[in-house]
C-alpha cells in the first residue's frame, strides 16, 4: 500500500526534478540534484525492517530497539527530514517481508551480496564486516580450522557466516548446522551441541564482550560489506537518502563516533544479578504481555462470533451451510498455525498487493483458527443437548429459533462453557507463535532480551513465569463466572 | 363413524427411516372427543405412528389431516398446528434450566397468548388441577418420576390443545408413581379431550378407552371396543400378544 504510493510518487518526483532541472537550465539559475532528491523524503515515513537482534547493530535495551543499524538510519532520516518506523522481524522474515513490500527497507547488517543484488537494490556499504570463529571459552581443542574434522558447526541461517563456513567445510571435514539467531547458536555452543560458530565479527566480538562464554580463536576472514537495502525498483528516493544522509554523517564525523560507541565500550549490564534482570527486563515483558493479551482477547471474541456463526452451520439442516462450515473447520485444524501466521503475513500480501500489519495478520491468524476449535464447541454443545428437549419446545407450537433460544442453548452453553475457557487458554499460549513473525508479544521481547543479554535461562524462566501466573489467574476467573452463571 | 366429521384423519401413511420401512401403510380415524389407546409389542411403529400426527417425525407417503389441517402441505404452518396438539412424553422432556412454573408458562408468553400475568395464573391453576401447586417454584430434578409427567401434562395443556398424544407416558415410572399420572389422564379423558394414548398399561386402556387400536409390523392388525378386542380377539397376532401381557 503505502510502498506502491511511494515508489510512484517517487518516481513522478523524479521526472518533475529532472524537468524543473532543465528549465531551471534554460533560464540559467540552476538546481541542485542533491537537495532535490532529499526533498523527495522530505516528511514522508518509511517502515524499515530489521533483525530481532544482532548486537551491536540492533538490540534492546530497556524494550528500546537501539545499535549502529539503528543510530545510522535514525540519524540519517532526521538528517535528510523523513521519519522512520523501525519493524523488529527477524532476518529471514525482514528480507521477506521487504520481498512482499510489507517493509520500505531492510537494514539489518546485510552484507550485499551477488545473489541479493539480483531482488533489491543496495545503498553504499556502511560497514566493513568479515567473518569470524569462536568457540567455547573452556575448549582448549580446537586452536583452528584444522581441528574441526569430524565435528558439527553453527552458522546463522542465510548469513556470510554460513557461506563462508560452507565454503571450507569440505576442506576441512566439518558438518555446518544453521540456527536462526545468534543468541541461539551460542548457546548450541556452550551446550556442546557444537564445538563452534562462525558469525559476523562485529557481533562476535560485542558477545564476547559482554560475557557470552565464548572466545575467538582465529583471525577474522576478509569479508563483505553492509548495505541497507529496498525492493528491486522500489523507492529510489529513499535509496538516494540514505547515501546522502550516510556520506554528511561520515563527513561530520559522526559515523565514527556511533562505531566507538558500540564497538569500542560496549555498554556492560547493570545487575547481574536474578533480580536485576528481573527489574531491568519488566518494562519490555510488560509490553509484550499487553500485546500477548491485547491479541488473544481480539482473537478470542472474533473466534467466539465464527464458532456460534459456523456452530449453527454445523447443526443445521442445510446441505451447502454444513459443507461451507466443514470445509472452514477441517482447513483451519487441518493445517499447522505456524503455517496460517506465515501465510496471511507474507502471503497474502504476495497474492493480493495488499500489506497487512503485524497485529492484523496475527489476529486473523488465531481467530480463524480459534474459530474452527470454536465451531466443534459449539456444535458438541448443541448435539450433546438431548434432542427430547427440541422436540418438546416443537411440540408447544414453538418456532426453532425460540426453540434454540429459550430451550437447547441456555443449556448448550452450559456445557461448552469448559471448552470455551480452554480454548481462550490455548489461544493465548497459541500468541507465543506470532513471535515469528515479528509481533511484539511476550514471547518475542522474551527472545529480544536474552539475544542481547545472553540469559536465555533465567530470561524463559521469567517469560514462562509471566505466562503460567496470567493463564492460571484468567482460568480461576473464567472458573467463578461459570460457578457463578451456570449453576 | 362418518370421516367428515373427524378430528384425525389418517390415510396410508408410510414412514421409513432409510432402508428401514416402519410404517407400512395405515388409516386410522379418530372422531372428536374419542380415547384411542394403541397397543402392540415393541418395534410395532406405535410411538412413529403417533409423532406423525404432529410431525414430529417426517411423513414419507400418505396423508395425515388434523383439525382440517393437512401435515403433508407445505404451506401449513406447523407451529399453529401443534399449539392445537398437546404431547407427552415417555422421558418427559421437562426443560431442566426452568423452574415448574417457568417450564408451563414458556409457550404461552412465547407465543403472546395474554399477558404474563395471564399465563403465571393459568399455569398455577394447571399445577392444581394436576396437584403440584406446592412445587411451582422446584426444579424438574426435584421433582419424582410422576410428579414430572404431571408437570409434563400441565405444561402441554397450557396452549390449550384439543387433542392430546400420549407417548408411553407411564413407562419410565415407579410402579407405585403409575397410578397418578394415569388418574390425570382419566380425568381429561372425562372433560371430552380427543386423545391418543400409547400405553402398555392393558387395564387403564380397557377402562378408558373408547376403541383400542393393535399394531404389529408397522401395520393396525386389529381394532375395536375395549371389550371386543380384550375379550374376543380374533387375530392370532393379537391372541398371541395379549397372551403374554394379559
Amino acid at each position: 500500500m503505502r510502498k506502491i504510493h511511494h515508489s510512484r510518487a517517487g518516481k513522478f518526483a523524479l521526472a518533475a526534478t529532472a524537468l524543473v532541472a532543465l528549465a531551471g537550465g534554460f533560464v540559467g539559475v540552476g538546481a541542485a540534484a542533491a537537495s532535490t532528491v532529499s526533498a523527495d523524503t522530505t516528511g514522508e515515513t518509511y517502515v524499515i525492517g530489521t533483525d530481532t537482534t544482532f548486537a551491536p547493530f540492533e538490540y534492546r535495551e530497556d524494550g528500546e530497539l537501539t545499535g549502529i543499524d539503528m543510530d545510522l538510519v535514525r540519524d540519517i532520516a532526521a538528517s535528510q527530514g523523513f521519519s522512520v518506523e523501525i519493524k523488529s522481524l527477524g532476518f529471514d522474515a525482514a528480507l521477506q517481508a521487504l520481498q512482499s513490500n510489507q517493509v520500505d527497507g531492510v537494514i539489518a547488517g546485510m552484507s550485499i551480496t551477488d545473489e541479493r543484488q539480483l531482488i533489491f537494490d543496495f545503498s553504499d556499504p556502511y560497514f566493513d564486516s568479515g567473518v569470524q570463529m569462536a568457540v567455547a571459552e573452556d575448549n582448549a581443542e580446537i586452536t583452528g580450522y584444522d581441528d574441526l574434522a569430524g565435528e558439527t558447526v553453527v552458522a546463522k541461517r542465510g548469513s556470510e557466516g554460513e557461506t563462508f563456513a560452507n565454503s571450507i567445510s569440505a576442506e576441512y571435514g566439518f558438518t555446518v548446522k544453521a540456527l536462526a539467531d545468534s543468541a541461539t547458536m551460542y548457546d548450541d555452543v556452550k551446550a556442546g551441541n557444537s564445538v563452534a560458530v562462525f558469525d559476523d565479527y562485529p557481533v562476535l566480538a560485542y558477545g564476547i564482550n559482554q560475557n557470552n562464554g565464548l572466545k575467538s580463536v582465529t583471525e577474522k576472514e576478509q569479508g563483505s560489506s553492509y548495505g541497507f537495502a529496498v525492493n528491486k525498483g522500489q523507492n529510489p528516493e529513499l535509496l538516494a537518502a540514505f547515501n546522502t544522509g550516510l556520506a554528511e554523517l561520515k563527513a561530520g564525523g559522526e559515523y565514527q563516533d556511533i562505531l566507538d560507541k558500540y564497538l569500542d565500550a560496549p555498554a556492560a549490564s547493570s545487575d547481574t544479578s536474578f533480580f536485576g534482570l528481573l527489574a531491568d527486563s519488566m518494562p519490555a515483558l510488560m509490553k509484550g504481555l499487553g500485546l500477548t493479551l491485547l491479541a488473544t482477547g481480539l482473537s478470542i471474541l472474533i473466534a467466539l462470533v465464527l464458532g456460534v456463526l459456523f456452530g449453527f452451520f454445523t447443526v443445521s439442516e442445510s446441505r451447502i451451510l454444513r459443507g461451507i462450515s466443514t470445509i472452514y473447520v477441517s482447513i483451519f485444524r487441518g493445517t499447522p498455525l505456524l503455517v496460517q501466521a506465515f501465510f496471511f503475513y507474507f502471503g497474502l500480501p504476495q497474492l493480493t498487493g495488499q500489506s497487512i500489519d503485524v497485529l492484523t495478520a496475527g489476529v486473523l491468524t488465531l481467530s480463524l483458527n480459534a474459530g474452527a476449535y470454536m465451531t466443534e464447541i459449539v456444535r458438541g454443545g448443541i448435539q450433546s443437548v438431548d434432542a427430547g428437549q427440541t422436540e418438546a419446545g416443537r411440540s408447544l407450537g414453538l418456532g426453532y429459533v425460540t426453540t434454540m433460544r429459550r430451550v437447547v442453548l441456555p443449556q448448550a452453553v452450559k456445557i461448552m462453557t469448559p471448552s470455551f475457557i480452554n480454548q481462550f487458554v490455548m489461544t493465548l499460549k497459541d500468541t507465543s507463535l506470532l513471535a515469528v513473525i515479528g509481533f511484539a508479544e511476550l514471547t518475542y521481547q522474551g527472545q529480544q532480551i536474552y539475544a542481547s543479554n545472553f540469559r536465555t535461562g533465567e530470561t524463559l524462566l521469567i517469560v514462562a513465569a509471566l505466562y503460567f501466573i496470567v493463564i492460571n489467574l484468567l482460568t480461576m476467573l473464567s472458573n467463578k463466572l461459570d460457578k457463578r452463571f451456570n449453576k | 363413524m362418518s370421516t367428515v366429521t373427524s378430528k384425525i384423519s389418517v390415510r396410508g401413511l408410510r414412514k421409513s427411516f432409510g432402508a428401514n420401512e416402519v410404517l407400512k401403510g395405515l388409516d386410522v380415524e379418530i372422531a372428536e372427543g374419542e380415547v384411542v389407546c394403541v397397543i402392540g409389542p415393541s418395534g410395532s411403529g406405535k410411538s412413529t405412528f403417533l409423532r406423525c400426527l404432529n410431525k414430529l417425525d417426517d411423513i414419507t407417503s400418505g396423508t395425515v389431516i388434523v383439525d382440517g389441517f393437512d401435515l403433508t402441505d407445505k404451506t401449513v404452518n406447523l407451529n399453529e398446528v401443534r399449539q392445537h396438539i398437546g404431547m407427552v412424553f415417555q422421558h418427559f422432556n421437562l426443560f431442566p434450566h426452568m423452574t415448574v412454573l417457568q417450564n408451563i408458562m414458556l409457550a404461552p408468553v412465547e407465543l403472546k397468548r395474554g399477558s404474563k400475568a395471564d399465563a403465571r395464573a393459568t399455569a398455577l391453576k394447571l399445577l392444581e388441577r394436576v396437584g403440584l401447586a406446592d412445587k411451582a417454584d422446584a426444579r424438574p430434578a426435584q421433582l419424582s418420576g410422576g410428579q414430572k409427567q404431571r408437570v409434563a401434562i400441565a405444561r402441554s395443556l397450557a396452549v390449550n390443545p384439543d387433542i392430546m398424544l400420549f407417548d408411553e407416558a407411564t413407562s419410565a415410572l415407579d410402579p407405585e408413581m403409575v397410578g397418578e399420572v394415569l388418574q390425570v389422564i382419566r380425568d381429561l379423558a372425562a372433560e371430552g379431550m380427543t386423545m391418543v394414548v400409547v400405553t402398555h398399561e392393558m387395564g387403564f386402556a380397557r377402562e378408558v378407552a373408547d376403541r383400542v387400536i393393535f399394531m404389529a409390523d408397522g401395520l393396525v392388525v386389529e381394532e375395536g371396543t375395549p371389550a371386543e378386542l380384550f375379550g374376543n380377539p380374533q387375530h392370532v397376532r393379537t391372541q398371541d400378544f395379549l397372551s403374554k401381557v394379559l
